[in-house]
């Protein structure tokens, strides 16, 4: 619990920091400054879902990506994993049930089989690669409307 | 290999116990076959890429190497690097080295070092003018260090280097940040590469594979203003990083053999050593 008061304190403190981006696609968004309201909820609401993670053992990372989806916009980051160890990445937005999805891709960008979870505006994805280097995370919604959401991810 | 799902069936009983009727909800938690199209070149080229999430940390790299062995990480501590720094980059770069250092003590569960290189941390912090703000930090690192609380150290390390790099911006030294994040893979890869000298095993050799993560962190080199990539330390470390990537940019199903690894190691010590001393 002590562990995860920290990191909560850690997220809440330290807004997303984007140093680069290769591209953006639409809607894609990382704030520099102070999060907005619905980044904070977002934010909250994913932290809930990782804690389930924590509880097994999984570390935070200390980073935080925004961005907004809709249907036919999704949005994809690029991550790089190690072989060995076990992924899960969690994403939730402010809204109710809005179909969020979260698929992993390797790099030649083939999608790649993952342990999925989703439950009203909260999805989350677990992989163990069995290559080291660059995976894509792609987040989805099957919503209309644009929604602003926040993913995180722990390792271990 | 161990089975694909080994390390995430407790995570599926831990989501279920955390939130109980999940399964009866959309989906819940199940084992996905790949039903989503791939992605084409222009989705690959436009993804996101994001300092703190794309770049892994020493810690996650050190954690992998956990599960292949019992790596003797006090073997790879370095005597005290010299903080005066020759100018800012120089001192961005050691910040990230000695940070990686950080995550090497915490693995050899060596509470002192861990304390001497917080005070290292921040006094090089100080020189960038960042001490305020990873002050906190540096108290909280002593502290763990002293309860031996591991984890919560991985995690505070992580902590506090985003906290130099979110002063840096806040600084408008947003350009260091790049160069905080080179100094600790140069580090961390001496570091593994250094275990796999002493003990060379395949499972961790397939570990050094980074082709993407190079490319993403020469490309910032890149990007910085003219006076920063024309500083004589970081023409330096980009050249080495030129070579360095090549190195690491094999085939997923190549293993890199123990004489591939050494070079690699002689390459990271070197630049470590340089960036250390600011030549």
């Amino acid at each position: 619990m002590k562990r995860f008061l920290i990191s909560l304190f850690h997220l809440l403190s330290f807004p997303a920091l984007v140093v680069g981006a290769v591209g953006v696609l639409f809607g894609a968004a990382a704030s520099f400054g102070a999060e907005t309201d619905e980044q904070i909820k977002a934010h909250s609401e994913v932290l809930d879902l990782a804690g389930a993670f924590q509880n097994d053992g999984f570390k935070l990372r200390d980073g935080t990506w925004y961005a907004q989806v809709s249907q036919g916009h999704s949005q994809t980051l690029q991550v790089n994993l190690y072989s060995g160890n076990a992924y899960w990445f969690s994403v939730a937005d402010v809204g109710g049930a809005t179909g969020l999805t979260v698929s992993v891709f390797d790099d030649h960008g083939n999608p790649v089989e993952v342990q999925t979870y989703q439950k009203d505006n909260k999805a989350a994805a677990g992989f163990s690669p069995d290559a080291s280097g660059l995976y894509y995370v792609e987040v989805s919604s099957s919503a209309q409307a644009a929604t602003t959401f926040c993913l995180i991810y722990s390792y271990k | 290999m161990s089975p694909p799902w080994k390390w995430l069936l407790p995570s599926i009983i831990a989501i279920l116990a955390v939130e109980p009727s999940g399964a009866q909800q959309t989906g819940g938690v199940g084992s996905a076959t790949p039903a989503v199209s791939p992605l084409t070149e222009t989705e690959r080229s436009a993804a996101v890429a994001i300092d703190s999430l794309t770049v892994p940390t020493p810690g996650e790299f050190f954690k992998a190497i956990d599960k292949t062995g019992k790596p003797n990480w006090v073997s790879q501590f370095r005597p005290p690097t010299p903080i005066g720094g020759v100018n800012r980059a120089q001192m961005a770069l050691n910040l990230g080295t000695l940070i990686a250092d950080g995550y090497i003590a915490v693995e050899a569960q060596d509470g002192q070092q861990v304390k001497n290189i917080g005070r290292d941390v921040l006094a090089l912090a100080k020189k960038l003018s960042v001490s305020d703000s990873v002050l906190a930090r540096g108290k909280s690192i002593t502290q763990f260090a002293e309860d031996g609380s591991w984890d919560q150290l991985n995690e505070e390390l992580e902590a506090t280097q985003n906290e130099v790099k979110k002063a840096l911006e806040e600084n408008r030294d947003t350009d260091l940040i790049t160069l905080v994040s080179i100094g600790g893979w140069i580090r961390g890869t001496q570091v593994v590469t250094g275990l796999l000298v002493e003990s060379y095993n395949s499972e961790t050799a397939k570990l050094l594979r980074q082709p993407a993560l190079l490319g993403y962190l020469r490309a910032k080199l890149d990007q910085l203003p003219n006076k920063i990539r024309q500083d004589k330390l970081v023409v330096k470390v980009n050249g080495d990083l030129k070579d360095i990537a090549s190195m690491v940019s094999f085939p997923a199903d190549h293993v890199p053999s123990a004489d591939e690894v050494k070079s690699l190691n002689q390459a990271s010590a070197k630049l470590t050593k340089e960036i250390s001393a600011g030549e």
